[in-house]
């Protein structure tokens, strides 16, 4: 096929925040009347691709193509001009303007969007209502209809059929094979592979900010897909040799952590597990099964709808994270924008829960925080070079900084959200031995990460999240990475209760 | 699901809706017309004149409240309101002295234009540095300030009588000063609200992230909400030159100016995080705060402790509008 | 999708080199340059009038510098956590007027009367902006207008009549210790230097630097937020209450207008001693150096005869400019 019979052509692009490669290098076409697939594991660079071609961020390398033409995004209203229009999992209407109102912003014909609402099956809302009093998965829908409204030649649709319920996806989905037959294409990014079987004909798997494969859905299957996901390295990755053995024996007395029937009205549904101590406990997920609210909850920066939590022995009701620190329970957020003081020093940004509370704002004991950060920081083998300032410091001693602090201020359970992500692999070894250390010291790790391969690494158990439950349970010897795939995709119903 | 069921019946929800949207405006109202019966049932002789005396002296706040709402509205905050309206207070007497009702026009349609360009000028600044809104026209408040304090060194100037009489009326008559209220709003507000630019400015208030995705242009849709608010600060000045006759660079003004406007706007419904809110509420917010040291003088108290009161219900207000917000905000 | 703009924005200011603004605005403040420029002003004035390095000229200057550099200390901690106090000129006219008032009753009384009116104040802002999350500019201003109205009303009532300080306020507010040196300044050596030192080797101070640079961080680390901030707005009310007792000492009575010209250089002094406005950032030791170039700039602008209006153009023009460079640092680092 010519390059001028495609309707878009990505070549070499990459993009790259910091010192993280969220892209490397992506080579992607999509020819008319084609509904085309992307997926790839959390992290391996689909939303930054998104954003690329809808206008909202500009690439540092590569060359995009419209119908043979080169461009250059400016700005949304530029790639909305080209034919390209996103929908995003937030919706873009402004909450405090009516419907109509947001429509006269993006300047859509109120006819054609009828026309669309219409074909959608929802002709009987309310234009002039606020936005924001709508819920979501309508919003959604309206964002699609306006998208639609204004005949683009390539939709882009970020997981939209997640948090829509299953009547709403099905219309969607009749809405794509619509656009298809009219001869436009839609790059339809998902995590749910049944779909992406259902409705698309090619499917591009990107991994690790690379595409690796691109295959048709007519002869290609789940498995192919998910070994694509993984990659080669995954054989490798199991077979590595450890340092640490893992325990397999539970500590006695009560349990460091216990979580029952948790819920907070919304993503989190019923979550039930239990951290013994000197645990190092992994939970893996797809994006928005509940994590960040969970994590949240258990670290008292969230207040639960129902279900309790034990942590050694006594409930916990938190309201703010002082109480859950207070507990022992400490927290390493997966921003590392929540977690660092930027202009502030190594040092500082190490030392901070020696002085959280008004009982601690007295003289400064500098020999005690120097020992205490300096023992942190030959733990961690931080580089401490660029010293005055941690937003200098690179994404993996960042992140060793996140970590640092709570061995300075003293914790019983240690909660890391994603604690390796954008890492180099050396680090990442270093945090798992970490982590072993800590755990045959009788402290407990709780972590959650979404990348599978290193959960035989770190974890002694692996507990698997699916809207809003934990519907897999299994001893990180048998966490292979197509049996965690799987069940996080909810495709498998894997429950093997562990002795 | 009940939010959904309903959004799909178009009928009776109306009502519901238009008094979701306008119900803050209403309670404005039936508050000014509360203390006006108050204020009416303590004065013999209620009538005409106290009626001019309201809008003739108020007329320059209610401005000023416009021009803050403008701004706070796309998702701004100008501390240089009192400062411009100083400013062009200055200017217009300086100018306007001795000349005749013709030339005083002139002067004012000038001056409207100067400041309305100082306004869109801080609206550059803040897009292009991507300082603080608070913090630039902080600056640019001293700046203002310093300039009008070159124009008019004292107290002085002064205006063409016929002009003061455009204005603010005489004799009674109270319907030019609130034909010169109602002129912006019509005139300039109505349309522009209208228009995709006026909603742009909410979409920037209420959103910055969907208003960017929606092809909003920040910095032009900033530009024209402060030179609006700009142009409403320089019918303020000329108000208040038509109504003192003169003009004075005295600081103290422009900061009163500036905390009445910011009390105006929280009491009239307009939400300091943006997105929310009219024009209408404030105004009747600025009445309101007129009448509250009237009505202690009725009562016998020293109407300066209206200044306190005011402070207190601005600060209260804010906080209670505040922590109505965060708690909606906070539900999933 | 968490903030597309910021991301944008984030991405866009990745410059890899550092010039010379870049660097001065990340921190790398050097207090050399401040010093420097301060050397060079005070040559400046002594050229321009030889009187200026008298120790009498000298003295003068001192005695004016304190009180401002005491309210600066109060805007410095305020906006080291990312907040601004408005209200410390009115505060300190406030507790002005209480310890005038209350003279009768003894300097010692009188003094306490004066701290604690700044204590309450202070408490009040600190409590609406921690807690109840009022934003910190409005809530001063508003606390500003209310102070004026209690104050107006007061001075006609219960704070009318003896305003007349008595005499260790004058000793402290306007007396010499010895040669140049005022009284004032050795109150604000004390208290100057407890800031410096409680800045860097309290935990207190560690905190105030930690929720101006990264609020978020902080709650998840388990700082009570709202404790600091309050206790942030009690101490610059404090401080702003000493200054406005300092200053009615000097001129010996009070009145509406007694701190109102030292709000606008209380900020101004902060920012250009390097305390950056959006918070994490700074120091007072910086601010006192800025409160001295400040003095020492304004006693050369009317030296020079340079009006009262384009001073107040240029101080805006100080502000707006730093502003600027320290945007342009943050963002490019």
């Amino acid at each position: 096929m010519t390059d001028s019979e495609h309707l878009l052509r990505v070549r070499g692009v990459a993009k790259r925040y910091g010192s993280v490669e969220a892209l490397r290098s992506v080579d992607l076409a999509v020819v008319p009347g084609e509904v085309h697939a992307l997926v790839g594991a959390n992290g391996a660079g689909k939303s930054t691709l998104v954003r690329i071609l809808s206008g909202v961020i500009r690439p540092d390398a590569g060359e995009v193509e419209v119908a043979g033409k080169a461009v250059r995004f400016r700005s949304p209203a530029h790639a909305r001009a080209a034919g390209l229009a996103p929908v995003f999992q937030d919706p873009a209407f402004a909450p405090d303007l009516t419907v109509a109102e947001n429509l006269r912003l993006t300047t859509t014909d109120a006819g054609a969007f009828r026309r669309q609402l219409a074909a959608l099956g929802l002709d009987r809302v309310e234009l002039r209502e606020a936005a924001g009093m709508l819920p979501l998965p309508l919003l959604r829908m309206l964002d699609l209809a306006r998208v639609l409204a204004h005949d683009p030649a390539l939709l882009l649709l970020d997981e939209i059929t997640a948090a829509l319920p299953a009547d709403y996806a099905e219309r969607v989905f009749e809405a794509i094979r619509r656009a298809r037959d009219e001869g436009r294409s839609v790059l339809f990014i998902s995590h749910r592979l049944l779909e992406v079987q259902e409705i698309c004909d090619r499917v591009t798997v990107l991994r690790d900010g690379r595409n690796v494969d691109t295959l048709n859905t007519a002869d290609g299957s789940e498995q192919r897909i998910v070994a694509a996901m993984l990659g080669e390295r995954a054989a490798l990755a199991v077979t590595e040799p450890r340092k640490v053995a893992p325990r397999t024996h539970r500590e006695p007395g009560e349990p460091a952590l216990q979580v029952r029937g948790l819920s907070d009205g919304h993503r989190v549904r019923d979550v039930s597990f239990t951290l013994a101590r000197g645990e190092v406990l992994g939970i893996t997920g797809l994006e928005g099964q509940g994590q960040d609210e969970l994590f949240a909850i258990l670290a008292g920066d969230r207040k639960a709808g129902g279900g309790e939590i034990v942590v050694n022995g006594e409930p916990l009701v938190a309201r703010h994270p002082h109480e859950a620190i207070a507990h022992g329970l400490t927290l390493v957020p997966s921003d590392r924008w929540q977690a660092l003081l930027p202009q502030r020093s190594v040092r500082e940004n190490l030392a901070v829960p020696l002085y959280n509370s008004p009982g601690r704002w007295g003289w400064i004991h500098a020999d005690r925080e120097l020992h205490l950060v300096a023992d942190a920081i030959a733990r961690l083998s931080i580089d401490t070079r660029a010293q005055a300032q941690a937003k200098r410091l690179s994404g993996g001693n960042q992140q060793k900084v996140a970590i640092g602090r709570w061995l300075v201020g003293g914790f019983t359970t240690l909660l890391c959200f994603d604690p390796t992500r954008g890492i180099d692999v050396g680090t990442k070894h270093q945090i798992y031995d970490l982590f072993r250390e800590l755990a045959a010291a009788g402290k407990s790790v709780l972590m959650f990460t979404s990348e599978l391969r290193e959960v035989p690494l770190a974890c002694d158990r692996v507990l698997v999240l699916y809207g809003g439950r934990i519907v897999a349970e299994l001893p990180a010897a048998d966490a292979d990475e197509a049996t965690l795939l799987s069940s996080a995709h909810g495709l498998a119903d894997t429950l093997t209760e562990s002795a | 699901m009940s939010a959904l069921a309903s959004a799909v019946r178009p009928l009776g929800p109306t009502a519901a809706r238009l008094g979701r949207r306008h119900a803050w405006t209403a309670a404005v109202v039936v508050f000014f017309v509360l203390l006006l019966t108050w204020n009416a049932s303590q004065t013999r002789n209620f009538g005409a004149f106290e009626i001019q005396t309201m809008l003739a002296s108020t007329l320059a706040l209610a401005y000023v409240a416009m021009a803050q709402a403008v701004v706070v509205i796309g998702g701004g905050i100008d501390l240089s309101v009192g400062s411009l309206l100083v400013l062009a207070n200055c200017l217009s007497a300086r100018f306007m002295e001795g000349t005749s009702f013709g030339g005083s026009v002139l002067v004012a349609l000038v001056v409207l234009v100067v400041i309305a360009a100082l306004g869109a000028l801080t609206g550059l600044v803040i897009s292009v540095s991507r300082i603080p809104d608070i913090i630039v026209t902080l600056a640019t408040s001293f700046v203002w300030g310093g300039a009008a304090l070159f124009v008019l060194r004292t107290p002085g100037g002064g205006a063409a009588p016929e002009f003061q009489a455009l204005v603010l009326g005489s004799g009674n008559a109270w319907w030019p000063a609130l034909l010169c209220l109602l002129a912006p709003l019509l005139l300039v507000w109505v349309p522009l609200r209208r228009s995709r630019a006026g909603i742009a400015i909410y979409a920037l208030g209420s959103s910055k992230d969907a208003a960017f995705l929606s092809g909003v242009d920040p910095l032009r849709t900033k530009v024209i909400a402060y030179a609006v608010s700009g142009l409403l600060c320089g019918l303020a000045g000329i108000a208040t030159t038509a109504f003192t006759g003169g003009g004075s660079s005295q600081s103290t003004i422009a900061i009163n100016a500036t905390l009445t406007s910011v009390a105006a706007i929280v009491l009239g419904g307009v939400a300091l995080s943006g997105g929310v809110g009219g024009l209408i509420g404030p105004v009747f917010a600025v009445w309101s705060l007129y009448l509250i040291p009237n009505i202690m003088l009725g009562l016998g108290v020293d109407p300066s402790y209206g200044e306190v009161v005011k402070g207190v219900v601005v600060v209260l207000v804010v906080l209670i509008g505040g922590q109505l917000r965060l708690r909606r905000s906070r539900s999933p | 999708m968490t903030d597309v703009k910021e991301e944008a924005i984030r991405d866009e200011g990745a410059a890899p080199e550092a010039s010379f603004v870049a660097r001065v605005a990340a921190g790398d403040r050097s207090l050399l340059a401040l010093i420097g420029v301060l050397v060079a002003l005070v040559l400046a004035n002594g050229l321009i009038d030889q009187s200026f390095l008298s120790l009498s000229q000298l003295r003068n200057t001192l005695l004016v510098t304190a009180p401002l550099a005491l309210l600066a200390g109060g805007q410095t901690l305020c906006m080291l956590t990312g907040g601004i106090d408005l209200s410390v000129a009115m505060t300190a006219t406030a507790a002005a007027y209480v310890t005038g008032v209350q003279s009768a009753e003894g300097p010692v009384t009188a003094i306490l009367a004066g701290l604690l009116v700044g204590v309450a104040v202070g408490l009040v802002n600190g409590l609406a902006i921690g807690v109840f999350r009022v934003n910190p500019l409005i809530m001063t201003l508003g606390m500003s207008g209310i102070l004026t109205g209690l104050l107006t009303v007061g001075s006609q009532t219960f704070l009318g009549g003896a305003t007349r300080m008595s005499d260790l306020v004058l000793e402290l507010g306007g007396g010499t210790i010895i040669g140049p040196i005022p009284w004032n300044l050795v109150v604000w050596l004390l208290l100057g230097g407890a800031l410096v030192v409680g800045l860097r080797r309290t935990g207190l101070g560690r905190m105030i630097y930690a929720i101006g640079d990264n609020r978020v961080a902080c709650r998840l680390a388990g700082v009570r937020v709202w404790q600091v901030e309050t206790a942030v707005y009690t101490l610059c009310g404090l401080l702003a209450a000493v200054a406005g007792i300092l200053i009615g000492g000097r001129s010996g009575s009070v009145d509406l207008q007694l701190a109102g010209s030292y709000l606008l250089p209380s900020v101004a002094a902060a920012v250009i001693g390097g305390t950056s406005i959006l918070g994490g950032i700074g120091g007072y030791t910086g601010t006192i150096l800025g409160a001295l170039i400040l003095v020492v700039l304004d006693t050369m602008l009317n030296l020079l005869s340079v009006d009262e209006a384009l001073k107040q153009v240029l101080y805006g023009c100080i502000i707006l400019v730093l502003a600027w460079v320290y945007a342009r640092g943050t963002a490019s680092a």
